[in-house]
């Protein structure tokens, strides 16, 4: 399953109330080249200037809650996420995409954290693995996952989560082979793929279907 | 002179020893301290064990609360990185490292005393810094200038005479009564050797020779290899990703010349091994130790963590293996001899045998001569791995065994029927044969009319569509989701043979803690692997005790607490769970007395169960657990037991068989794994639900490495090609096959659980399975792995020639 970024929000109108791009992008101190970074939101202005490399201000929606963080721009959403913010369920494993244990939503979809800057992610509505539940309040995936014990060393288990999470939001009744290929990005290397398989096939069975909404 | 200490008397108990179709009673000498196994009487009477249930620690898996090493931050802590080399061979002229040292936020820098390069990637240098950004650039600026030398990189290179050398004969890291030779040492002799091979050869009637390969598989944890290292004055605290945490804090109190007593080293969940994290460090860099000297240096704690590409170079590997395999047999399918050599190349390091299985499997051949030899390249030093030397071992010999099946016209179940020693294996190959539907096979190789697959033409029409879809979504192979060509596909059937051992490590101890609010815990320092141990100990003391697994809480991974083994050899859960067993016999023994006070009755009448104490002779006459507890005059019972020595088992060796199914496209050249069968002994099983996790890991982790997996080494420079997780390929989601375990649960009365490890067993046989699966399907023999497409369609286009 190609792994697509959304699209920024267009303007201003679709970030939270909270924070703004534009007020981000002043208390960052840039302006101009800095949109490419940010979303191309802003119109050209006369002194091109930076981000960095010192440490900025940035603004994360995690979790539906805002955070503010100071990091440098080529910090990572994966290093931000687990240094910074202590939401350390997104696992750094390879840190270039091949292995999806960094999995994270990004307004619902799943993508490699670790191939996104921080910076890039806000504005967006971030999701980690401590998002979807606790211990104590598990969501049905993750209930499924105990069940049928889809996991050993656990490392993996945060990322196909999250990518298991995606995928029956938007497929709530997946094959088998769709399973396979809404997975096909995570790799576990305990060999837990079947009962990975088996435990999204009992959590969707567990939902009801008007779970996509 | 000091006294021989007395050994501790034993005594004589007879028990019910084997598999439960087949009991058999045994005489076990256990010592005098020691308590009656677990036997095939006992198995309609468990409560907690054999029953299936998820592993305690999942919910915090499942949700990213399990924090693993990776995920520990401390106050004030800065992030360490290794500098490897850059070249494989090469005299380290200059380490200049000033202009690092300069850097802002550079806090302490490390280099190594070291002037020779042997393998690309080895420690050369390191660097703490207040962020990991600020460790890269300082990495970065760190200067090396080389001499560079002549390397050898692979090991078929490496056996040629004129081969550049690893090491000057004199410094080669292997036994000094090993001739050398180049690059090469050996040959060692194996105990196994038996017979006479010459002699076995003429009395032969059918023989066959050939040679195997296979590459060199790295381990690839998720978690890569890392510690935090904080100092307190003179204290030192390891957050350790190890499977031996014991050995962590030997190693590193050794290499920095400290107490053992002030080292303290932790682990409560970490994210693979595999065999690569059972050393101080690894075996390819001293990690562990520069970090610790680098937050000594800077006064802070200290984070280091291995990169994804510095894993694949210094943290370990399997071997490569070139073997090459005679074996001879009457018409009949008697085999009269087996002439085994292997080569195999462990990098820098020694210790590439091979040969366990030939050792081991076909026990009726009288004739055995293995001849094992080491062969250095300038690679990172190997390190065992799942089974180490096991599966290439088995790859070679098993094939052989199915070319030998197929010369001979023997069907190659019956083959290894008639040559089988083990009473476990002959009754594991009909649960196989009916598992996977052996009669499907092809009964001449590459030719599907001569099989029975009957249903798979219908299935596979509509399963054509969705086997276009290959790993990365999308595209690979027929990537339009168009039917292949119904000839274009070819099914088989294969299988082998695997072997391991019961191993235990004797200096475990555990003790088991009853509070007098009548919670428990049970404190054993042995770390998680991962495995479901941490499930399995809880069950082993809550059948002990008669209360509920969950009813117990376990501590684990801190060297504070009673020392427990490497989480390797397949020794945790037969090391750790008869201590606990003992330990827990003993706090219930002071908890009955309690009981018998409170009842009136007689400790030798009490039982327990159910969370209750009664007596056997009335069993109304009873007490809840925490209501006897509450009565103990202290704050807690705590016993402390040590695991007894092993005891003469039913068997010393871990049976296994496993089974193949493969489809293999003609016209592309790619396999795929269709369904696995695994057939395997595990003393008796503590949970089965972990335990057979345990099984399909193995048959995924070995499917992998049969088709898909090989470190590549550059030729020209000497370096990896593929150190990353995209170019070194895992077997991913869309790979998937049906995976079965079945597990053939054997009373060995090895130890008071009669419980057995399983982690590696399950790997051994599954190259060499699939692979013979692979030759069922089309015809064409493979002898080197992965079975990649180039190799299928050239093996293909020769069997077609021939």
């Amino acid at each position: 399953m190609a792994r697509r970024l959304p699209p920024p929000p267009d303007h201003e109108g679709h970030e939270s109330p909270a924070f703004s791009r534009r007020s981000f992008l002043r208390s960052a101190g840039v302006s101009a080249a800095a949109t490419t970074l940010a979303g191309a939101a802003e119109p050209a202005a006369a002194a091109p200037a930076v981000l960095g490399p010192g440490p900025v201000p940035l603004n994360l929606k995690v979790n539906g809650a805002l955070r503010t963080l100071s990091v440098e721009p080529r910090v990572t959403l994966l290093e931000a996420l687990r240094n910074e913010l202590d939401l350390t369920g997104c696992k750094p494993v390879c840190e270039r995409g091949g292995c999806g244990a960094c999995t994270v939503l990004l307004d619902g979809a799943p993508i490699a954290s670790c191939l996104m800057l921080a910076a890039d992610a806000s504005g967006h509505e971030i999701t980690t693995v401590e998002g979807i539940g606790t211990p104590e309040k598990m969501s049905p995936l993750q209930a499924a996952f105990v069940e049928k014990d889809a996991m050993q060393c656990g490392f993996c288990t945060p990322g196909f989560i999250v990518a298991g999470t995606a995928l029956l939001a938007r497929n709530p009744h997946p094959t088998l082979e769709e399973v396979k290929a809404g997975l096909a990005g995570n790799i576990c290397r305990c060999g837990t793929y079947g009962r990975i398989f088996e435990a999204v096939h009992a959590a969707a069975q567990a939902k009801t279907p008007s779970h996509r909404s | 002179m000091p006294q021989e200490p007395k050994p501790e008397p034993t005594r004589t108990i007879t028990a019910k020893a084997g598999l439960p179709g087949s009991p058999q009673a045994l005489e076990v000498k256990p010592l005098a301290s020691d308590i009656k196994p677990w036997d095939l009487d006992d198995l309609p009477r468990f409560r907690a064990m054999g029953k299936a249930r998820p592993r305690v620690e999942a919910p915090l898996k499942v949700t990213g609360r399990a924090k693993y090493t990776y995920d520990i931050k401390l106050p004030g802590m800065l992030y360490g990185r290794m500098v490897g080399a850059s070249v494989p061979a090469a005299e380290i002229l200059e380490i200049d490292t000033s202009k690092a040292e300069a850097l802002p936020g550079v806090k302490a820098v490390w280099t190594t005393d070291s002037r020779v390069v042997r393998f690309a990637g080895q420690d050369v240098a390191a660097v703490a810094a207040v962020s990991p950004d600020v460790a890269r650039d300082a990495a970065r600026l760190v200067k090396v200038r080389y001499k560079e030398r002549p390397f050898t990189h692979e090991l078929r290179d490496a056996i040629k005479p004129g081969a550049a050398r690893v090491y000057d004969m004199d410094r080669m890291p292997t036994p000094r009564e090993l001739p050398r030779n180049g690059n090469v040492a050996g040959p060692r002799a194996s105990r196994s050797n038996r017979g006479d091979v010459e002699k076995g050869f003429a009395e032969a009637e059918v023989v066959h020779e050939a040679s195997y390969y296979c590459p060199v598989h790295t381990h690839v944890p998720l978690e890569t290899h890392g510690v935090i290292a904080s100092w307190e004055g003179d204290q030192l605290t390891i957050h350790s990703s190890t499977q031996a945490i014991f050995a962590v804090r030997e190693g590193v109190a050794e290499a920095l010349g400290i107490d053992r007593k002030n080292v303290r080293v932790l682990c409560e969940h970490m994210g693979g091994g595999f065999g690569s994290k059972l050393g101080p460090s690894a075996t390819g860099s001293a990690f562990s130790v520069v970090a610790c000297r680098l937050a000594k240096l800077a006064g802070a704690p200290v984070k280091l963590f291995l990169d994804r590409h510095q894993e694949h170079l210094c943290t370990g590997n399997a071997p490569s293996a070139l073997m090459t395999v005679k074996v001879g047999a009457k018409k009949d399918g008697t085999i009269t001899a087996l002439h085994y050599q292997s080569w195999g190349s462990a990098g820098i390091a020694g210790g590439a045998g091979t040969a366990g299985p030939a050792g081991a499997l076909h026990g009726k051949n009288p004739n055995l001569k293995i001849e094992e030899y080491d062969v250095f390249t300038n690679a990172g030093p190997a390190a065992p791995l799942r089974a180490p030397g096991h599966s290439q071992g088995a790859f070679g010999l098993e094939s052989a065994i199915d070319e030998l099946a197929e010369k001979l016209g023997i069907d190659p179940v019956e083959l290894r029927r008639k040559n089988e020693a083990s009473p476990v294996r002959l009754a594991q190959y009909d649960a196989g044969v009916k598992a996977i539907g052996w009669e499907r096979r092809n009964k001449k190789a590459g030719d599907m009319s001569t099989g029975n697959w009957g249903s798979w033409s219908e299935s596979h029409k509509l399963a054509a569509a969705p086997d276009s879809l290959r790993r990365g979504g999308g595209g690979g192979p027929g990537g339009s989701g168009a039917a292949p060509s119904r000839s274009g596909k070819a099914r088989g059937l294969g299988m082998a043979n695997g072997n391991w051992y019961v191993f235990a490590s004797e200096n475990t101890s555990a003790q088991v803690r009853i509070h007098r609010d009548g919670s428990v815990e049970v404190i054993t320092g042995c770390q998680d692997i991962g495995s479901g141990y941490r499930t399995a100990m809880m069950v082993v003391a809550a059948e002990e005790l008669g209360i509920e697994p969950s009813d117990v809480t376990l501590r684990l991974g801190d060297t504070q607490f009673p020392e427990g083994p490497g989480s390797g050899g397949s020794t945790t859960t037969n090391s750790v769970a008869p201590a606990v067993r003992l330990a827990a016999s003993q706090a219930r023994a002071k908890l009955v007395e309690l009981a018998a006070a409170q009842l009136g009755a007689s400790a030798a009448d009490l039982d327990v169960g159910g969370g209750r104490i009664f007596a056997r002779s009335d069993p109304a006459k009873s007490i809840g657990f925490k209501q006897a507890a509450a009565k103990m005059s202290g704050e807690s019972i705590d016993c402390l037991a040590k695991r007894a020595r092993q005891f003469e088992t039913f068997r010393g060796d871990l049976a296994g068989t496993q089974f193949a199914e493969v489809e293999v496209d003609t016209e592309t050249g790619v396999v795929r794994v269709v369904k696995m069968v695994s057939v395997n002994d595990c003393g008796l099983p503590v949970n089965p639900l972990t335990t057979q996790s345990q099984v399909l890991g193995a048959m995924i982790q070995g499917a992998s490495w049969a088709l898909f997996e090989n470190r590549v080494l550059d030729r020209n420079v000497g370096t990896m090609v593929n150190p990353n997780m995209e170019w070194y390929k895992i077997l991913a989601p869309a790979d998937m096959f049906e995976a079965e375990s079945i597990l053939t649960p054997v009373a060995n009365l090895g130890n008071n659980t009669s419980t057995a490890g399983i982690g590696e067993p399950p790997i051994v046989p599954t190259l060499a399975a699939v692979a013979n699966a692979v030759f069922n399907a089309t015809g064409a023999r493979i002898r080197e792995l992965p079975l990649t497409p180039d190799r299928v369609l050239q093996a293909l286009s020769e069997a077609r020639r021939a």
